[in-house]
């Protein structure tokens, strides 16, 4: 049995259905990912967990403990809002201890574990100021260790990251993620944005119209998406019409690839564009790759890579090199090979 | 200069209208404060204090103050007892109907003074709704005075100024968010607990300013204790009304008006410092 279970958490409101069946296990000290577009129930499954949306089914045990019909006060479980909720009238020190005052803990007491928080997010000297004093680097150090002072059971991050610049918002993912590391704790956070949930989880569950669509590891996700909405969320991708060749591969701008078609009548190839080699059309190639050949449309430097496009006989494909390699000239043909396990075939309309 | 100051000239047309239909009369009414009454009972120009030492040496005067405070201050806190609730919910649901909601909230203030008055004996009166209900559950013998004593006046008066406590609320709520209270729940307070912590306190400034229009209405009220006073009531603005129509009496009137004035005047000013001096 696992530290924490959602088993089949389903919520609808009149004829929508937010949440669909969503089952996930976390295992104790363990950080998971919610993933998923906005409007996907990936928050409104958060909110289940912590009690603050009542499911219409399904069920949420903590420590083997059944938690789901609850109130949220008696839940121990840390959450960090989106726009961190700050209490606006208290200072930083009763923001903090808010938690452990409700608990009943003696003055001295809630001053020295206030005190240890404000050191673990590095916050130390800001004691007295009031919410709007602080920058929104601050103020998210402050929710983060409004949570973790009453020593949750699970601390709960709702896109909490999203406020914050590009540059801050780096630093605080490595701080939480080390933070998360240091004290042990279970942790499910949701959140849109990938690399957020690559770089800060142990695993990752990609969510879309309510339902959970595949829980893995950040490279399961990116290395082998299950179904074509992960392929296609998580990492940039090529999306190739495909054909079933009569022999049962794929086909692909009338050459046969080294796969095998699964059922279906369209057919598309998932390839990442940073997989692909480009070759000349002379160089000979193994029999364990895929090889299309075309010839360079236009040829973009993004600094870190060179993104080209190859126009084949029925469509184009995107390649990613990494840039300070010779370039090749618009125009000139060239053969784009890749392993055989860099790419997957999905039949279409379906998820 | 005269680019910045020219969107000030705006607010002229108020200021004169203002100037015309307030100070104007203040100043008419302080020039009466000064005038005597006759042997006859007619009105006396003159340029004494006469009058004003007969009003602020007789007792009645202070009986009529801490009438009307009393009277003033327990029809606010009625009314913001129940005006909370309300005002707490119209600004929290979520229903398609708010709007409509809203406005039957401060439809009260769409129904005359008078009409609403008669509304109340006819529902607190001996034989009003609530003594026949009373009555015939034989919860009473005979009927409970409701009416024409300081009880009737209370709930007519809270009731009247409900609404625009209502809209005073919903006003200064500005600054609630229910994420604010599911943060306190999440951290171990119960609703009872994360209203208290959270939601009031971020609610009082909401809830001064609508004990002060309250108030202030009730102070100067007139029309609900005279009718639902039935004579037995009396107040400061009942006894201005009667000096100045009745007894024909304007100077007393208008010394009456002009304390009354100052009256509010000076609660306005020390209110707001003692609700500070709570705060710290």
């Amino acid at each position: 049995m696992s530290y924490l279970e959602l088993s089949a958490l389903t919520k609808r409101y009149r004829e929508t259905v937010a949440v669909d069946r969503a089952s996930l296990t976390v295992e104790q000290g363990e950080s998971v990912a919610l993933l998923g577009p906005s409007g996907c129930g990936k928050t409104t499954t958060l909110r289940m967990l912590a009690g603050l949306v009542a499911p219409d089914e399904g069920s949420v045990s903590v420590a083997g403990v059944d938690v789901t019909r609850l109130p949220a006060h008696r839940r121990n479980m840390g959450y960090v809002f989106q726009s961190y909720a700050l209490f606006p009238h208290l200072n930083v020190l009763r923001n903090i201890g808010f938690g452990l005052e409700e608990r009943g803990f003696k003055r001295a007491e809630v001053r020295r574990r206030v005190d240890e928080a404000l050191t673990l997010v590095r916050l130390g000297g800001l004691e007295q100021r009031r919410p709007r004093e602080l920058s929104g680097g601050q103020q998210q150090r402050v929710a983060l260790a409004r949570a973790l002072v009453i020593l949750p059971s699970v601390l709960l991050l709702d896109e909490s990251l999203s406020n914050l610049d590009a540059k801050l918002r780096d630093t605080m993912r490595q701080e939480i993620r080390s933070i998360q590391r240091k004290l042990g704790i279970t942790t499910l956070m949701v959140t849109h944005d990938q690399v957020e949930a690559l770089v800060m989880c142990d695993r990752v569950a990609v969510m879309n119209a309510g339902r959970i669509l595949q829980v893995g590891t950040p490279v399961e996700i990116y290395e082998s998406p299950g179904t074509r909405f992960v392929a296609g969320f998580v990492g940039r991708a090529n999306w190739l019409a495909a054909k079933r060749s009569e022999s049962g591969r794929v086909s692909v701008w009338g050459t046969e690839l080294p796969i095998d078609a699964p059922r279906g009548q369209h057919l598309e190839l998932f390839v990442r564009p940073q997989r692909i080699r480009l070759v000349a059309v002379s160089e000979p190639t193994g029999g364990d790759v895929a090889r299309l050949t075309g010839r360079i449309a236009r040829s973009v430097f993004v600094g870190d890579y060179v993104e080209t496009v190859v126009q084949g006989a029925d469509g184009e494909l995107t390649v990613e090199t990494p840039s300070g390699q010779p370039s090749l000239h618009d125009g000139s043909e060239v053969a784009a090979v890749w392993r055989v396990g860099d790419m997957r075939v999905f039949a279409r309309d379906t998820t | 200069m005269s680019a910045i100051s020219r969107p000030h000239l705006l607010v002229l047309p108020g200021l004169a209208l203002l100037a015309f239909i307030y100070a104007w009369p203040i100043v008419g009414l302080l020039r009466t404060a000064f005038n005597e009454i006759g042997p006859t009972g007619a009105m006396v120009e003159a340029w004494s204090l006469q009058t004003s030492r007969e009003v602020f040496s007789d007792l009645f005067t202070y009986e009529l103050t801490l009438n009307s405070l009393r009277l003033s201050l327990s029809a606010t806190a009625i009314a913001l007892a129940l005006a909370y609730p309300v005002a707490l919910f119209l600004f929290r649901t979520q229903s398609r109907f708010r709007g409509v909601l809203a406005v039957i909230a401060v439809m009260p203030m769409l129904v005359s003074g008078v009409v609403r008055v008669f509304g109340w004996l006819a529902i607190l009166g001996d034989r009003g709704l609530i003594n026949t209900l009373a009555q015939s559950l034989g919860i009473t013998g005979s009927p409970v005075r409701l009416v024409y004593n300081w009880t009737g006046v209370t709930i007519g008066l809270a009731e009247s100024i409900m609404p625009y406590m209502i809209l005073a609320l919903l006003a200064g709520f500005g600054r609630l968010d229910r994420t604010l209270e599911e943060a306190a729940r999440s951290l171990g307070a119960s609703p009872l607990r994360a209203f208290l912590r959270v939601t009031l306190p971020l609610s009082l400034p909401a809830v001064t300013l609508a004990c002060g229009l309250g108030f202030v209405l009730s102070m100067s009220a007139y029309i609900t204790p005279r009718l639902l006073g039935g004579g037995k009531v009396f107040v400061l603005a009942t006894e201005i009304f009667e000096q100045a129509t009745t007894n024909t009496n304007w100077p007393t009137a208008a010394v009456l008006a002009i304390y009354m004035l100052a009256l509010l005047g000076v609660l306005a000013a020390i209110a707001p410092a003692a609700g500070r001096r709570n705060k710290a």
